[in-house]
């Protein structure tokens, strides 16, 4: 029952990952991208992985995807892509061919070069039970992969400071209704009435003090 | 289930060289950046194909799913700045095709 659902679930991830690259329409290759996601998951769940397939369905089909469905609808690229792709170019069939070429090629290496003879069999006992064990893997991380798991929080830090920088709008010192403001106090600075500098007042006194006079 | 791990290898195989195809075909960028998910995916379904085939009942390894979350995490970053950076270009040019965006070639 479960090898049944395992060669479907794997025909499944392989025809939307068909329909990624087949389809003409961002929008439809990115809902055939999370099928594929989701088939997947279903895979790593048979395999007995299922911290990795919770994480597979809350990491990518929720967050990459919703970041991908997200940027498809505000570009509204559906409407875009209609004159995106030109298929029918001189340089598009020699292009075809090339990409056809290597990547049939790519996959006779990958099947060629798994050790179908070696008898590398799962183990049959394996079978049904859960493999990636949280409190192992906890304590995988914080002990030999203690490295790349402060570079992976690295990694993230750099990756949020480039996103912001990269997605916010210019917001140049010449743009239009822009309020020019007071660098210290980031009140708005109003030209025509207060022209005299900031700081404290300085009361000139003018007539003498009235002297006191003791009786 | 009782699968064989070369097979799990084998549908990883498919699915990358499916990414590669459709990363060469494709100009819409976004397509383009699905494609090198999909080839991640692959490489992680192959990283746990190989810790299952080096796992026996007493003694599991679990290198394959670290693995495997390092590669979740570095794909989540790599769709964010290309999403980031798909944005700024379409802000630039109106459009997010692979051949408006020709500027550096010689």
């Amino acid at each position: 029952m479960a090898e049944l659902l395992f060669y479907v679930l794997s025909a499944g991830a392989i025809a939307c990952a068909a329909g990624v690259i087949a389809s003409r329409s961002p929008l439809r290759s990115v809902l055939s991208l999370l099928g594929s996601f989701v088939c997947l998951a279903g895979i790593y769940l048979l395999a007995g992985f299922h911290f990795l397939a919770a994480a597979q369905l809350l990491v990518y089909a929720g967050a990459i995807m919703v970041l991908f469905l997200f940027v498809v609808m505000l570009l509204n690229l559906d409407r875009v892509a209609a004159e995106d792709e030109r298929p029918g170019s001189a340089l598009g069939a020699r292009r075809l061919g090339v990409a056809f070429v290597a990547s049939s090629v790519l996959v006779l290496t990958g099947l060629f070069s798994i050790g179908w003879d070696s008898a590398s069999h799962a183990d049959p006992a394996l079978a049904g039970m859960q493999l990636d064990d949280l409190t192992s893997i906890a304590a995988l991380l914080f002990s030999r992969y203690m490295l790349p798991f402060e570079a992976a929080s690295l990694l993230l830090l750099g990756t949020m400071i480039a996103v912001v920088v990269l997605a916010k709008r210019d917001r140049g010192p010449d743009r239009a209704g822009a309020v020019e403001r007071d660098p210290y106090t980031l009140a708005p600075r109003d030209v025509g009435e207060n022209l005299d500098p900031g700081g404290p007042e300085v009361v000139v006194l003018e007539d003498e003090p009235e002297e006191v006079h003791i009786v | 289930m009782n699968v064989p791990s070369e097979h799990l290898l084998v549908v990883a195989t498919i699915l990358f060289s499916m990414g590669v195809l459709g990363f060469l075909i494709r100009r819409n960028l976004i397509v383009v950046l699905a494609s090198v998910e999909l080839m991640l995916n692959a490489a992680n379904l192959s990283f746990l194909a190989g810790s299952r085939m080096h796992s026996t009942v007493g003694n599991v390894n679990l290198d394959g799913p670290v693995f495997a979350m390092f590669v979740i995490l570095v794909a989540a970053a790599e769709a964010a700045v290309g999403l980031a950076l798909v944005i700024a270009l379409f802000r630039l040019k109106q459009s997010v095709g692979a051949e408006d965006t020709c500027e550096l070639r010689g």
